[in-house]
């Protein structure tokens, strides 16, 4: 029935009116320049919920606050502290206990699952079940065969849409730099490096005790993906798209360096992945330094490209050939490095009588594209995601492997079957 | 009993916790948690980060109406309701003629008078227009800006106790950049947190103006510290009166103590661009103080409000938190 609905809503759209024939280029071109794009239908919303009010639910709340196509209708945690928060956050929107209250609520048509990772399996089929859109945050799932029951009910409801939270895929910036690496831009790629680093103890408190271990769900050995699986996803995802390719094994080795606080979870991590062809991405994280915070480097013979916050340079080699715009291009100093900065949007800019070089004064953070491609998708699709199954259950596997290698202090193989949804 | 110290660098400043309690371990937890508060809200009212929703605003509102979340709208309804309170003396909107005045590089610049009535044109809070209905923010005119940098920490403390009490913290003291402090409850051994107001940058312990007694509530602290540029053979201060459209010193040091942290941090600042002006009416509110200074550095202080937290005893003590200043020799 829900389906139907959303497909009489879709061919509506589609069909009636030519404002939303240009709604759909300018949905494309906002995911793909940043640039705000004409709101056709102002009075059309997708009713949505959250399912999952922590850090990363509260996240989105306030992101698609910012978001006129987006209406959120309902917040959904099991605590009622977080429940009572939610209701201060968004006053409009219900507070319920238990996800199936949402997902029984014919007037919500999607929902966005933010909770603990080894809870997504659950709710996630049964919404889909329930003919919901979904938007499930990354990694997608806590295991291997969880993330494959979940992907096979995602390419099972294709009137659906499934997308991961693997949200740099959705940012104007990481877009801008793929097509500069697609172009050629690093010459052979010759090693990709990725950094986390924090200073945190990764620890949650509550002055309820059964609380406090379920909050505790990242330092619990049964439920956790460890660092590479929470934060080393999104960095790994990216070296994946970058490579275009996926990779055959991962060395990994972990340490407890300062929170010995009972947890058995590495506080301190190392992993290799390693590609066909020889390419290495070597990637570490931490929860015990701060220095030099989170970044992507990507060599290749002619140059490196680096991303951090969102922001984008190229280090030319000096052997490199003149590429010719870099001449223009704003330069800035790392110590004794010079960086040509890659910004995204350039041309409109330009267009726009805006200062090519500066950043873009319009620049969204990558989550509040994610959920924007999300809306889009309702309003003006199908099409395919940009994080949809098969790349979030790619990105899952090669974390689990990564997590299980640096638990081991070993290196595993990474068997193409692994991949199969059958 | 523990005690456990935290930092993180947000919001251009330092923001430092200090928790007691039975379980170092939890209280670091819970102190991590109200630090990220703080970072959340930093990446959402950042005025300098172009990925900000206060960016968003300043790059759409004059075009369209900006949705924004509740907390957010909110804020900005109690900025416009301390904007009317001070009679304009705290300004969110006043970024064009920081900018006009070249304050925002720190630079300095002398604009015209004909400048500086056309940017007036582009400030005050009545040009901001926020829809409750719709929870959206518009400006009149283009060239408009919000900066909540001195309401933001006041806030950003508040939300972070909010998050500390949750997490079941009943003693602690949090400040940003020790111009806004939040005292939860008292520390072990004490009636209340004892703070120091410096009387002037890099003084030592025994230069302070106050030392002021807190038990869940805030105190803030704003301070020019002589901060001027020269032009034309004239000096110029560093604050600027919103009301006139050019720099004025009210005052060298303006503190507020009040429930909320965000009042406080607000008030400081009109204290400090108004001076004795509004001081009366203000300290009806709370404790506040004002410290100003003749032509000839001689200095006056005003100290309004109820003072029955500041005793003798605490007059005397060596063992306080400083305000007002970078250092925080603070010893538990």
């Amino acid at each position: 029935m829900k389906r139907d609905d959303k497909m009489d809503r879709r061919g509506f759209l589609r069909k009636t009116t030519m404002a939303a024939v240009i709604g759909i280029s300018g949905a494309s071109m906002a995911r793909a320049t940043g640039v705000p794009r004409e709101r056709t239908r102002e009075e059309e919303t997708m009713a949505c919920a959250i399912i999952g009010y922590g850090r990363q639910g509260r996240e989105i709340a306030a992101t698609v606050a910012r978001i006129p196509e987006v209406n959120l209708v309902a917040i959904c945690d099991t605590y009622d502290v977080m429940r009572k928060r939610a209701h201060r956050d968004a006053p409009d929107a219900r507070t319920v206990g238990n996800y199936r209250d949402v997902l029984d609520d014919e007037d919500v048509k999607a929902v966005i699952v933010a909770t603990p990772t080894h809870l997504h399996r659950e709710i996630v089929v049964e919404a889909l079940a329930s003919g919901k859109h979904v938007y499930c945050e990354a990694p997608m799932a806590g295991n291997i065969d969880d993330a494959r029951a979940m992907a096979r009910a995602a390419r099972d409801t294709p009137d659906l849409n499934f997308h991961v939270g693997q949200q740099f895929r959705a940012d104007p910036q990481y877009l801008s730099v793929a097509k500069f690496i697609r172009g050629g831009a690093l010459g052979k790629a010759t090693l990709f490096r990725g950094q986390w680093h924090t200073k945190q103890s990764w620890r949650r408190a509550s002055p309820n005790q059964a609380r406090e271990r379920a909050l505790n769900w990242r330092l619990d050995p049964d439920t956790t993906t460890g660092l590479v699986g929470e934060a080393g996803l999104h960095q790994i995802d990216t070296a994946l798209w970058f490579a275009g390719a996926l990779p055959t094994s991962v060395a990994g080795s972990g340490q407890i360096m300062l929170w010995n606080d009972g947890r058995t979870v590495p506080d301190t991590i190392q992993a290799t992945l390693a590609f066909p062809g020889g390419l290495r991405m070597i990637y570490d994280a931490a929860l015990t330094t701060s220095f030099d915070g989170s970044y992507d480097l990507f060599s290749g013979e002619n140059s490196t490209i680096m991303i951090r916050d969102s922001k984008a340079w190229m280090f030319k080699e000096v052997d490199a050939p003149m590429l010719g715009w870099e001449v223009y291009a704003r330069k800035d100093r790392f110590y004794r490095e010079q960086g040509i900065a890659l910004v995204a949007n350039a041309t409109k800019l330009d267009a726009q009588n805006q200062d090519p070089t500066a950043d873009d004064p319009n620049a969204k953070p990558p989550l509040f594209h994610a959920l924007q491609e999300f809306a889009d998708n309702y309003f003006y699709g199908p099409f395919e995601p940009s994080a949809g199954y098969r790349v979030g259950f790619e990105a899952a596997v090669v974390a689990f492997k990564a997590h299980e290698a640096i638990l081991n202090n070993a290196t595993v193989d990474i068997n193409s079957a692994l991949f199969a949804l059958n | 009993m523990e005690t456990v110290r935290l930092a993180r660098n947000a919001m251009a400043t330092r923001f430092e916790v200090l928790i007691q309690g039975t379980d170092a371990v939890r209280l670091r937890a819970a102190g991590e948690e109200a630090l990220d508060e703080i970072d959340h809200i930093d990446e959402h009212l950042s005025f300098f980060n172009p990925q900000s929703l206060i960016s968003h605003i300043n790059a759409m509102a004059a075009t369209r109406p900006v949705k924004v979340d509740a907390g957010t709208f909110r804020l900005l309804v109690l900025a416009r309701d301390l904007s009317a309170r001070t009679r304009g003396a705290f300004d969110p909107t006043v970024a064009p003629l920081m900018k006009c005045w070249g304050l925002t590089s720190g630079a300095g610049n002398l604009p015209d008078s004909e400048t500086i009535a056309e940017t007036r044109e582009l400030t005050g809070m009545h040009r901001v227009h926020l829809d409750a209905e719709r929870r959206t923010v518009s400006f009149e005119r283009a060239g408009m800006m919000l900066d909540l940098g001195s309401i933001g920490k006041g806030h950003a403390i508040d939300e972070a106790v909010r998050i500390l009490r949750a997490g079941g913290v009943s003693r602690a003291l949090i400040h940003g950049g020790t111009s806004t402090a939040y005292a939860v409850g008292r520390p072990i051994g004490d009636e209340a947190w004892f703070v120091a107001i410096a009387g002037r940058r890099g003084a030592d312990n025994s230069d302070h103006v106050e030392i002021v007694s807190l038990r869940d509530e805030a105190l803030s602290v704003s301070a020019v510290w002589g901060k001027s540029f020269e032009f034309g053979g004239h000096r110029y201060g560093h604050v600027l009166d919103p009301r006139l459209g050019r720099p004025v010193q009210g005052a060298v040091l303006a503190a507020v103590v009040h429930p909320s942290a965000t009042v406080s941090d607000a008030l400081s600042t009109a204290l400090l661009v108004a001076g004795r002006e509004i001081l009366d009416e203000e300290a009806a509110s709370g404790r506040s103080l004002v410290v100003l200074e003749g032509a000839d550095g001689t200095r006056e202080v005003l100290t309004l409000g109820r003072t029955t937290h500041i005793s003798d005893e605490a007059r005397q003590r060596d063992s306080f938190y400083r305000m007002g200043q970078t250092t925080q020799p603070y010893e538990a």
